[in-house]
Protein backbone atom coordinates (compact mmCIF):
# COMPACT_ATOMS: atom_id res chain seq x y z
CA UNK A 1 0.00 0.00 0.00
CA UNK A 2 1.94 3.07 -1.28
CA UNK A 3 1.61 6.06 0.69
CA UNK A 4 0.40 8.94 -1.93
CA UNK A 5 3.26 10.91 -2.56
CA UNK A 6 1.86 14.52 -3.08
CA UNK A 7 0.04 14.59 0.22
CA UNK A 8 2.70 16.28 2.20
CA UNK A 9 5.56 18.04 0.61
CA UNK A 10 8.85 17.23 2.92
CA UNK A 11 11.89 19.02 3.48
CA UNK A 12 14.96 16.90 2.12
CA UNK A 13 16.01 16.51 5.94
CA UNK A 14 12.86 14.43 6.66
CA UNK A 15 13.19 10.90 7.12
CA UNK A 16 10.71 8.78 5.66
CA UNK A 17 9.49 7.14 8.64
CA UNK A 18 8.16 11.18 10.37
CA UNK A 19 4.85 12.96 9.18
CA UNK A 20 7.23 15.85 8.82
CA UNK A 21 10.02 18.45 9.98
CA UNK A 22 8.25 18.73 13.22
CA UNK A 23 7.55 15.70 14.32
CA UNK A 24 11.02 14.64 13.57
CA UNK A 25 12.03 17.59 15.58
CA UNK A 26 10.13 16.94 18.74
CA UNK A 27 10.89 13.21 18.61
CA UNK A 28 15.27 13.90 18.08
CA UNK A 29 14.42 16.51 21.06
CA UNK A 30 12.33 14.09 23.62
CA UNK A 31 15.47 11.44 22.51
CA UNK A 32 17.86 13.81 23.98
CA UNK A 33 15.75 14.47 26.84
CA UNK A 34 15.24 10.72 27.72
CA UNK A 35 19.56 10.70 26.91
CA UNK A 36 19.87 13.67 29.57
CA UNK A 37 17.91 11.75 31.95
CA UNK A 38 20.20 8.71 32.34
CA UNK A 39 23.23 11.17 32.49
CA UNK A 40 21.32 13.34 36.04
CA UNK A 41 21.56 9.26 36.68
CA UNK A 42 24.96 8.77 36.12
CA UNK A 43 26.05 12.09 37.98
CA UNK A 44 23.48 11.55 40.40
CA UNK A 45 25.21 8.22 41.79
CA UNK A 46 28.24 10.44 42.19
CA UNK A 47 26.31 13.11 44.25
CA UNK A 48 24.87 10.60 46.26
CA UNK A 49 28.69 9.32 47.15
CA UNK A 50 29.25 12.60 47.80
CA UNK A 51 25.97 13.27 50.37
CA UNK A 52 26.82 9.77 52.22
CA UNK A 53 30.67 10.63 53.18
CA UNK A 54 29.75 14.22 53.84
CA UNK A 55 27.35 13.04 56.29
CA UNK A 56 29.89 10.66 57.89
CA UNK A 57 32.69 13.51 57.35
CA UNK A 58 31.38 17.05 57.81
CA UNK A 59 34.69 18.15 59.67
CA UNK A 60 37.02 16.63 56.56
CA UNK A 61 34.74 18.50 53.74
CA UNK A 62 35.42 21.90 55.73
CA UNK A 63 39.75 21.25 55.86
CA UNK A 64 39.88 19.73 52.39
CA UNK A 65 37.99 21.92 49.99
CA UNK A 66 40.11 24.81 51.69
CA UNK A 67 42.74 23.60 49.51
CA UNK A 68 40.68 24.47 45.87
CA UNK A 69 40.65 27.65 44.66
CA UNK A 70 37.68 29.51 44.88
CA UNK A 71 38.96 32.00 42.54
CA UNK A 72 39.10 29.68 39.28
CA UNK A 73 36.25 27.94 40.30
CA UNK A 74 34.36 31.06 40.21
CA UNK A 75 35.95 31.81 37.13
CA UNK A 76 35.10 28.55 35.62
CA UNK A 77 31.64 29.24 36.53
CA UNK A 78 31.65 32.73 34.79
CA UNK A 79 33.21 30.61 31.92
CA UNK A 80 30.71 27.79 31.59
CA UNK A 81 27.64 30.07 32.00
CA UNK A 82 29.06 32.40 29.43
CA UNK A 83 29.42 29.48 27.13
CA UNK A 84 26.17 28.74 27.87
CA UNK A 85 24.92 31.64 26.69
CA UNK A 86 26.84 31.62 23.69
CA UNK A 87 25.32 28.02 22.47
CA UNK A 88 21.74 29.66 23.20
CA UNK A 89 22.74 32.32 21.18
CA UNK A 90 23.89 30.05 18.12
CA UNK A 91 20.76 28.34 18.14
CA UNK A 92 18.92 31.53 17.80
CA UNK A 93 21.47 32.16 14.78
CA UNK A 94 20.48 28.51 13.34
CA UNK A 95 16.54 29.61 13.85
CA UNK A 96 16.80 32.89 12.17
CA UNK A 97 18.89 31.89 9.07
CA UNK A 98 22.37 33.39 10.20
CA UNK A 99 24.79 31.78 8.87
CA UNK A 100 27.93 33.76 10.52
CA UNK A 101 26.39 34.23 13.67
CA UNK A 102 25.70 30.27 13.92
CA UNK A 103 29.51 29.85 12.97
CA UNK A 104 30.82 32.60 15.44
CA UNK A 105 28.99 31.76 18.22
CA UNK A 106 29.76 27.98 18.16
CA UNK A 107 33.61 29.22 17.75
CA UNK A 108 33.08 31.11 21.08
CA UNK A 109 31.62 28.51 22.72
CA UNK A 110 34.36 26.09 21.82
CA UNK A 111 36.77 28.55 22.71
CA UNK A 112 35.51 29.45 26.14
CA UNK A 113 35.63 25.12 26.62
CA UNK A 114 38.97 25.20 25.96
CA UNK A 115 39.56 28.04 28.39
CA UNK A 116 37.42 25.94 30.98
CA UNK A 117 40.31 22.59 30.55
CA UNK A 118 42.98 24.86 30.49
CA UNK A 119 42.33 26.42 34.02
CA UNK A 120 41.10 22.70 35.41
CA UNK A 121 44.45 21.64 33.89
CA UNK A 122 46.46 24.09 36.06
CA UNK A 123 44.23 23.11 39.13
CA UNK A 124 44.90 19.81 38.32
CA UNK A 125 48.94 19.86 38.08
CA UNK A 126 48.88 22.01 40.78
CA UNK A 127 47.44 19.40 43.29
CA UNK A 128 49.53 16.72 41.79
CA UNK A 129 52.65 18.60 42.43
CA UNK A 130 51.94 18.41 46.05
CA UNK A 131 50.90 14.83 46.12
CA UNK A 132 46.98 15.16 46.14
CA UNK A 133 46.10 12.24 44.03
CA UNK A 134 43.03 10.29 44.27
CA UNK A 135 42.68 7.26 46.12
CA UNK A 136 45.52 5.29 47.29
CA UNK A 137 48.37 7.42 45.29
CA UNK A 138 47.28 10.34 47.78
CA UNK A 139 50.78 11.87 49.58
CA UNK A 140 50.03 15.16 50.84
CA UNK A 141 50.31 15.58 54.50
CA UNK A 142 49.02 19.45 54.76
CA UNK A 143 45.69 18.13 56.36
CA UNK A 144 45.14 16.79 59.46
CA UNK A 145 42.76 13.94 58.49
CA UNK A 146 43.00 10.11 58.17
CA UNK A 147 40.66 10.07 55.46
CA UNK A 148 41.94 13.63 53.81
CA UNK A 149 42.16 11.03 49.90
CA UNK A 150 38.32 10.65 50.06
CA UNK A 151 37.68 13.93 49.20
CA UNK A 152 39.63 14.32 46.43
CA UNK A 153 38.89 11.13 44.95
CA UNK A 154 35.30 12.59 45.11
CA UNK A 155 36.29 15.84 43.94
CA UNK A 156 38.44 13.95 41.16
CA UNK A 157 36.05 12.10 39.81
CA UNK A 158 33.51 14.05 39.82
CA UNK A 159 35.57 17.19 38.40
CA UNK A 160 37.22 14.76 35.87
CA UNK A 161 34.16 12.95 34.58
CA UNK A 162 32.93 16.76 34.31
CA UNK A 163 35.89 17.06 31.95
CA UNK A 164 35.47 14.59 29.81
CA UNK A 165 31.74 15.93 29.37
CA UNK A 166 33.06 19.28 28.30
CA UNK A 167 35.69 17.18 26.47
CA UNK A 168 33.30 15.32 24.32
CA UNK A 169 30.95 18.98 24.07
CA UNK A 170 34.00 20.64 22.18
CA UNK A 171 33.97 17.76 19.67
CA UNK A 172 30.47 17.91 19.11
CA UNK A 173 30.49 21.65 18.88
CA UNK A 174 33.81 21.58 16.20
CA UNK A 175 31.48 18.84 14.47
CA UNK A 176 28.50 21.61 14.16
CA UNK A 177 30.94 24.12 12.65
CA UNK A 178 31.98 21.90 10.27
CA UNK A 179 28.50 20.93 9.14
CA UNK A 180 27.32 24.96 9.74
CA UNK A 181 30.48 25.53 7.09
CA UNK A 182 28.88 23.46 5.12
CA UNK A 183 25.29 24.95 5.04
CA UNK A 184 23.77 22.39 6.48
CA UNK A 185 21.64 24.14 9.09
CA UNK A 186 18.98 26.24 8.25
CA UNK A 187 15.44 27.28 10.02
CA UNK A 188 13.75 24.35 9.12
CA UNK A 189 16.49 21.79 9.99
CA UNK A 190 18.63 22.99 12.95
CA UNK A 191 18.37 19.70 15.27
CA UNK A 192 21.67 18.66 15.76
CA UNK A 193 22.65 22.19 16.98
CA UNK A 194 19.61 22.10 19.32
CA UNK A 195 19.91 18.94 21.18
CA UNK A 196 24.23 19.89 21.69
CA UNK A 197 22.80 22.77 22.77
CA UNK A 198 20.60 20.99 25.32
CA UNK A 199 23.60 18.42 26.32
CA UNK A 200 26.20 21.44 26.55
CA UNK A 201 23.66 23.23 29.09
CA UNK A 202 23.52 20.06 31.27
CA UNK A 203 27.36 20.36 31.42
CA UNK A 204 26.40 23.89 32.88
CA UNK A 205 24.23 22.63 35.31
CA UNK A 206 26.60 19.69 36.70
CA UNK A 207 29.02 22.35 37.05
CA UNK A 208 26.33 25.02 38.68
CA UNK A 209 26.29 22.15 41.78
CA UNK A 210 29.55 21.25 41.69
CA UNK A 211 30.93 24.72 41.92
CA UNK A 212 29.44 25.32 45.47
CA UNK A 213 29.30 22.08 47.16
CA UNK A 214 33.32 21.29 46.65
CA UNK A 215 34.45 25.21 46.12
CA UNK A 216 32.29 26.77 48.24
CA UNK A 217 32.34 25.13 51.92
CA UNK A 218 32.84 27.36 54.31
CA UNK B 1 4.47 24.81 16.88
CA UNK B 2 6.18 24.05 20.50
CA UNK B 3 9.44 23.29 19.66
CA UNK B 4 10.31 26.74 17.51
CA UNK B 5 10.31 29.17 20.48
CA UNK B 6 12.95 32.14 19.12
CA UNK B 7 14.13 33.89 22.07
CA UNK B 8 15.34 37.76 21.71
CA UNK B 9 18.96 37.91 21.79
CA UNK B 10 18.27 40.53 24.24
CA UNK B 11 16.24 38.21 26.63
CA UNK B 12 19.24 35.51 26.22
CA UNK B 13 21.89 38.09 27.70
CA UNK B 14 19.45 38.83 30.96
CA UNK B 15 18.94 35.44 31.40
CA UNK B 16 23.22 35.06 31.13
CA UNK B 17 23.37 37.96 33.50
CA UNK B 18 20.95 36.90 36.11
CA UNK B 19 23.01 33.62 36.37
CA UNK B 20 26.17 35.74 36.81
CA UNK B 21 24.70 37.73 39.11
CA UNK B 22 23.64 34.32 41.16
CA UNK B 23 26.97 32.88 40.78
CA UNK B 24 28.29 36.09 42.15
CA UNK B 25 25.71 35.77 45.19
CA UNK B 26 26.56 31.76 45.94
CA UNK B 27 30.15 33.21 46.11
CA UNK B 28 29.32 36.15 48.28
CA UNK B 29 26.79 34.21 50.96
CA UNK B 30 30.38 32.56 52.22
CA UNK B 31 31.66 35.51 52.92
CA UNK B 32 28.69 36.06 55.85
CA UNK B 33 29.03 33.28 58.00
CA UNK B 34 25.74 30.90 58.02
CA UNK B 35 25.49 28.19 60.36
CA UNK B 36 25.79 24.55 59.66
CA UNK B 37 23.92 23.45 58.50
CA UNK B 38 22.09 26.51 56.52
CA UNK B 39 24.83 26.95 54.85
CA UNK B 40 24.48 23.97 52.54
CA UNK B 41 20.63 24.78 52.17
CA UNK B 42 21.33 28.21 50.76
CA UNK B 43 24.29 26.77 48.55
CA UNK B 44 22.27 24.08 47.12
CA UNK B 45 18.73 26.62 47.20
CA UNK B 46 21.00 28.97 44.61
CA UNK B 47 22.38 25.86 42.41
CA UNK B 48 18.48 24.91 42.26
CA UNK B 49 17.28 28.02 41.36
CA UNK B 50 20.13 29.07 38.53
CA UNK B 51 19.51 25.15 36.73
CA UNK B 52 16.14 25.83 37.05
CA UNK B 53 16.73 29.34 34.80
CA UNK B 54 19.48 27.20 32.47
CA UNK B 55 16.45 24.42 31.61
CA UNK B 56 13.36 26.69 31.35
CA UNK B 57 15.02 29.29 29.41
CA UNK B 58 18.21 28.42 27.64
CA UNK B 59 17.27 24.44 27.51
CA UNK B 60 13.61 25.95 26.03
CA UNK B 61 11.40 23.68 28.75
CA UNK B 62 9.35 27.21 28.88
CA UNK B 63 8.08 26.94 25.63
CA UNK B 64 8.34 22.84 25.20
CA UNK B 65 6.02 20.20 25.65
CA UNK B 66 5.21 18.87 29.08
CA UNK B 67 6.44 15.74 28.07
CA UNK B 68 10.08 17.01 28.28
CA UNK B 69 9.62 18.43 31.57
CA UNK B 70 7.95 15.53 33.36
CA UNK B 71 11.35 13.64 31.77
CA UNK B 72 13.09 15.90 33.69
CA UNK B 73 11.17 15.55 36.73
CA UNK B 74 11.10 11.87 37.03
CA UNK B 75 14.78 11.91 36.64
CA UNK B 76 15.20 14.43 39.97
CA UNK B 77 11.98 12.16 41.68
CA UNK B 78 14.07 9.04 40.86
CA UNK B 79 17.53 11.01 42.04
CA UNK B 80 15.85 11.61 45.41
CA UNK B 81 14.81 8.29 46.07
CA UNK B 82 18.28 6.57 45.62
CA UNK B 83 19.52 9.56 47.84
CA UNK B 84 16.79 8.68 50.83
CA UNK B 85 16.77 5.14 50.80
CA UNK B 86 20.41 4.92 50.90
CA UNK B 87 21.02 7.53 53.39
CA UNK B 88 18.35 5.35 55.79
CA UNK B 89 20.81 2.96 56.38
CA UNK B 90 24.48 5.59 56.33
CA UNK B 91 22.84 8.14 58.80
CA UNK B 92 21.68 5.01 60.99
CA UNK B 93 24.09 2.38 61.29
CA UNK B 94 25.36 1.09 64.56
CA UNK B 95 28.16 -0.07 63.15
CA UNK B 96 31.32 2.28 63.27
CA UNK B 97 32.16 4.02 59.70
CA UNK B 98 34.30 1.67 57.60
CA UNK B 99 37.43 3.09 57.02
CA UNK B 100 37.43 4.13 53.26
Amino acid sequence: MAQPSTSVKKGEHVQHHFVDSDQQFEASKMGMWIFLVTEILFFGGLFLGYIVYRSWYPELYLMASEHLDVFWGAVNTVVLISSSLTVAMAIRSAQLNQQKGLIINLCITIALAFIFMVIKYFEYTEKFAVGIFPGGYYTYDGIAHDQANIFFSIYYMMTGLHGVHVLVGIGLMIWLVVRARKGHFHSEYYTPVEITGLYWHLVDIIWIFLFPLLYLID
Amino acid sequence: MSGHHISSAKFLWGVGIALLILTFLTVAVTWINIPEPWNVVVAVAIAVVKSTIVAAFFMHLWWDTKFNVLLLFMSIIFFMILVGLTLLDALYRTDPIPSF
